[in-house]
């Protein structure tokens, strides 16, 4: 129960670091985090398949065509100034939301944690993902090289304009 | 995922690794690592299914369903002439070259991925892959046509994406499980199969957008027309052949369309593989740009394949992989040599081009032998390919198709004709006053290339053996 807490606190800080931060790569490397603990909730919650989809489309695919859009982002365009008050409002309403979760969200987690029983247990999060879904590794780390590339591919014609 | 293959996806990969590295202060050697690379892969590839025992005993020794290592096959043998031709092609200190040759052996690797994996999750990971690495490299001059190919290629090919992966999750409720096996168990039984058709149905839409098939081939064209020369052949010849067709073939196999178990899906995809015939080819008549132009004869050759696979009779099915492989075959050839007169001649319009045959005969002449096997001209491969197509059709009672692929077969001889005579034949114009021959090196891959439809049509009773072996293995 702790441990879903604490996961769920920690994708909450990501979630809000995602939208303030100033840079947009930080903002998709948070999203990237928060989908990674989401999805550690999913393989503690019994539900290995699920946690490894949102591991292998969120946090790996999605973020990897966000690094890329970034990437073509010319470093001018990213510098225009934005208003940020709104964003200041955001910390009070993690903290309003955060007495209401202190309320509910333990309970939840409880009554989420009964119906684990009535997944089949299909497996640890080693076995889903080495045992099950091995292939998948590999097209992770496909696309992981493939980023590295798109960006290794628009940077320098981006510097030398 | 077959592992006896699994050695093709990751030699690619680790190399892709390696370039940036190795060609750092030598960028030629980034050449040389892609090439070998392919090339080893080639050979090795030739020594398992060429071999005089392996073709003595009708490939009965070939390993998985064959049509894996056909493919594969297919995808070595096309990256390899675009990666030799763009060694030459490519000016001398591009800064990203290292980054071009690791994004084209990324995607050899993720379309290795694509035919060997045997999972419809995995199968999405990988097209995913693809759809990124071809992203970056429609881009790789950074031009304005470039540019917008590459952002209506992501605006329609990622809504696919999102179409496959809901009938991916429909698949997993219904099933219990993503593999190809689970749903070809689930199609031979008794049980209703209304709701697994209809996610195999959401999964088949999502191919058909990325395989480019009318009335979702607006990003074709464009993508075609703007991307860098030698990846156009790159995606032509090969990437969207695996990106879509390819899984439309299976996916027809799975369901079982011989059988008629989802007869709806199997008659929106034959119809969809007409229009498809009928649509690209009357628009290439029209063409004006010999690039635009290939890629509507694109379109409505992938139309033959859908048609077939549609069909999904066991002769439809060797026809759709036969004439897949021709595809990747003679479009390789007509886009490497559009990429030759763009560089010689400086342009692609067909109204200012004119007479290239008297300074570029390589170039022509290549161009004929992949324009007459595309129209289905006799001996060539293409010829056999249509023909069984055609044949299928008659067989399964369907006479209307059957005569409509063969009227636009010759509307295709009728548009390459056109193309032929304003490019290359005729009179000179002013462009082609000064438009030698390309380099010997560049026409290697269109040379290599021809020979190898020429040697499909004239050995065909061989490949045919190799082709119903692989219908055989995965229809039953």
């Amino acid at each position: 129960m702790t441990y879903h807490n604490l996961l769920f606190t920690l994708a909450v800080l990501f979630a809000l670091w995602a939208v303030m931060a100033k840079k947009l790569l930080t903002s998709a490397i948070m999203l990237a985090l928060v989908s990674v603990t989401v999805s550690l909730i999913f393989f503690n919650l019994g539900a290995p398949w699920a946690g490894v989809f949102e591991l292998s489309v969120c946090a790996g695919l999605i973020t990897v065509l966000f690094i890329g859009a970034v990437s073509l982002i010319r470093s001018t365009e990213e510098k225009h100034p934005e208003s940020r008050a709104p964003f200041y409002a955001l910390p009070l309403a993690a903290a309003i939301f955060a007495i209401a979760g202190w309320f509910y969200l333990p309970a939840f987690f409880d009554e989420l944690a009964s119906w684990r029983r009535l997944a089949d247990g299909s497996g640890t999060i080693g076995a889903a993902l080495w045992d099950l879904r091995r292939p998948d590794l590999l097209g992770q780390v496909l696309m992981l090289a493939a980023g590295v590339f798109v960006i290794k591919s628009v940077f320098p014609r981006r510097t030398e304009k | 995922m077959d592992k006896g293959l699994l050695a093709y996806l990751l030699i690619p990969l680790l190399s892709a690794v390696i370039i940036p590295f190795a060609a750092r202060n030598r960028p030629r050697l980034a050449d040389i690592l892609a090439n070998v690379t392919l090339l080893a892969g080639l050979v090795n590839l030739g020594w398992l299914v060429l071999r005089p025992s392996v073709v003595r005993g009708d490939f009965a020794d070939i390993p998985g369903d064959g049509f894996a290592l056909l493919l594969v096959g297919a995808i070595y043998l096309v990256a390899l002439c675009v990666t030799f031709f763009s060694a030459w092609f490519m000016e001398e200190g591009q800064p990203n070259r290292a980054a071009y040759y690791s994004l084209i052996l990324a995607s050899v690797s993720a379309m290795t991925g694509v035919v060997t994996t045997t999972d419809f999750f995995t199968l999405y990971v990988f097209i995913e892959v693809l759809a990124v690495t071809s992203f970056a490299l429609i881009t790789t001059d950074d031009s304005r046509g470039g540019i917008e190919g590459a952002l209506k290629y992501f605006f329609l090919t990622f809504p696919a994406s999102a179409l496959i992966i809901a009938g991916i999750s429909i698949l997993l409720i219904v099933l219990g499980d993503l593999q190809f096996e689970t749903l070809r168990i689930f199609m031979a039984s008794d049980v209703p199969p209304g709701p697994a058709v209809f996610a195999a149905a959401l999964i088949m839409l999502g191919f058909l957008i990325k395989a480019g098939v009318v009335p979702f081939h607006a990003w074709t064209p464009d993508a075609y027309q703007g991307a860098y020369a030698p990846v156009s052949a790159h995606l032509a010849g090969i990437v969207t052949k695996i990106s879509g067709v390819y899984a439309i073939v299976k996916l027809g196999t799975l369901l079982r369309f011989f059988d008629g178990r989802a007869s709806a899906l199997s008659e929106m995809v034959m119809f969809l593989g007409l229009l498809s015939i009928a649509v690209g080819a009357l628009a290439a008549l029209r063409q004006k740009d010999f690039k635009r132009m290939l890629a509507f004869s694109s379109i409505s050759q992938v139309g033959y394949i859908v048609l077939a696979a549609g069909l999904g009779t066991p002769l439809a099915v060797i026809g759709a992989v036969f004439h897949l492989f021709n595809h990747a075959t003679f479009k390789t050839v007509l886009f490497l040599n559009s990429a030759s007169v763009e560089k010689s001649a400086g342009t692609t319009d067909m109204e200012k081009l004119g007479g290239l045959e008297h300074s570029m005969p390589w170039t022509s002449w290549t161009s004929v032998i992949a324009l007459l096997s595309t129209a289905g001209v006799p001996p060539l491969s293409g010829f056999w390919s249509k023909l069984l197509i055609i044949l299928a059709l008659w067989e399964a009672g369907l006479r209307g198709y059957a005569g409509l692929a063969l009227l636009f077969s010759i509307v295709t001889l009728a548009y390459f004709m056109i193309m032929q005579r304003k490019v290359f034949f005729g009179r000179k114009s002013q462009a082609a006053e000064s438009a030698p021959e390309v380099s010997a090196p560049l026409l290697a891959p269109a040379v290599l290339m021809s020979a190898v439809i020429v040697a499909l049509g004239l050995l065909f009773p061989y490949f045919y053996t190799y082709v119903k072996m692989v219908a055989e293995r995965i229809i039953l």
